[in-house]
């Protein structure tokens, strides 16, 4: 039998292994917000969910790194020919108006959030959370007002896009999303801002007891689309 | 001693731990089955110490040992689309139990001996009180 000390080491080495493997383990866990049902087809149903989710986010970052490189050898491809660099000045100008790159600018950010109120005070607790109706009606105000670009919770509004119910979430551009719902929008932040208008549609949602709030920003960072428009059936008219 | 390098083992763990990345959800199952063979190999070992066979080599051997075996078997199960990590831990988890009751034993018994060292201690020096008491009384 070795010594006690040697012992004492080898198992705290151990445990420190064990609680290390452990603290990981329930991070990660908590990090992927899966709740174990007793129901043993869900788990492995919500499991596999997860996975794909996960090479799903591995792929895009592929993607994005092809399109980086894509864009560096078209540079490259362009740099001495001045008639190619204009078709590509021309190809980023309309990346810029379809939504398929990053902008920046000055704008506003509207958060709306579902209302705090005790919901059997209100005549119809349905008021209190934000619907995609009212998404869409202020999506609709800020184009109104001149914005250029906007985006609500990170998804870009695109030609393509559509905002719809899904349960107690919203459908923008096929993926889910939930309150609180960050709208950021490019323009000029004093024709935005009269979104606040009395009698608007923002003054309207307060009234019903929804958390609304609208900054003026200087720099507002709008993300680029990230799917793909197809269009199948669009033909060009022959003149 | 032994208990203290095992606290101190796991302060430490913890604190890596909540400032380790986190590892992908695909093999978040992996490394569970692991913790389980590895929590094993820890009561097995306390219990050694406890029992005097405890043998360096063996202990290393099955703490590495068991914790790949269970994580090939976890991944065979899923290839296979069998459970076989609920065979591993339940193999584990009644041998935790088997561990926890070795050292259970030992230390109730320690504890039990050392009440009745005292109560026996205590009705000594009752008895020589009394007998002293006696002696002066008389």
């Amino acid at each position: 039998m070795p010594n006690k000390k040697l012992i004492s080491i080898i198992l705290g080495v151990m445990c420190f292994a064990l609680t290390l493997g452990i603290v990981v383990q329930v991070r990660t866990i908590r990090s992927t917000n899966s709740t174990i049902s007793q129901n043993q087809e869900a788990n492995e149903l919500r499991d596999e969910i997860l996975r794909y989710k996960e090479r799903y986010d591995n792929r895009f970052a592929q993607l994005e790194e092809a399109e980086k490189e894509l864009e560096k050898e078209r540079e490259e491809a362009t740099k001495n020919n001045s008639e190619l660099e204009q078709a590509q000045q021309q190809i980023t100008e309309g990346n810029k108006l379809t939504g398929m790159t990053e902008v920046t600018g000055p704008g506003v950010t509207i958060t709306l959030t579902d209302g705090t109120g005790i919901a059997t005070s209100t005549l119809n607790p349905s008021q209190l959370i934000v619907h995609d109706l009212d998404v869409l009606s202020v999506v609709n105000e800020l184009i109104n007002a001149g914005a250029e670009a906007i985006s609500i919770n990170d998804q870009r509004w695109v030609l393509t896009t559509a905002i719809s119910c899904r349960g107690n979430t919203i459908d923008i551009n096929g993926e889910r999303i939930g309150a609180p719902f960050v709208i950021k929008a490019i323009g000029l932040p004093e024709y935005l801002a009269g979104l606040e208008r009395v009698g608007g549609y923002l003054e309207l949602m307060r009234g019903q007891g929804v958390g609304v709030n609208l900054e003026r920003s200087n720099s507002i960072t709008i993300p680029k689309y990230s799917g793909v428009i197809n269009f199948e059936y669009l033909q060009n008219v022959e003149k | 001693m032994v208990f203290i390098a095992i606290l101190i083992g796991c302060i430490l763990g913890a604190i890596l731990g909540l400032n380790a990345p986190m590892i992908s959800y695909t093999y978040s199952s992996y490394l569970a089955i692991a913790i389980i063979a590895a929590l094993d190999s820890v009561f097995g070992g306390i219990a050694s110490v406890i029992k005097k066979n405890f043998d360096l080599k063996i202990f290393i051997s099955g703490f590495f040992g068991n914790a790949i075996l269970a994580i090939l078997l976890t991944i065979l199960g899923q290839k296979l689309n069998v459970d076989i990590y609920l065979a591993a831990i339940v193999v584990f988890v009644w041998r935790m139990f088997m561990n926890l009751g070795t050292i259970r034993r030992y230390y109730v018994e320690k504890w039990s001996d050392m009440i009745k060292e005292k109560a026996s201690k205590k009705d000594k020096d009752k008895k020589q009180e009394k007998q002293e008491e006696k002696t002066e009384e008389k």
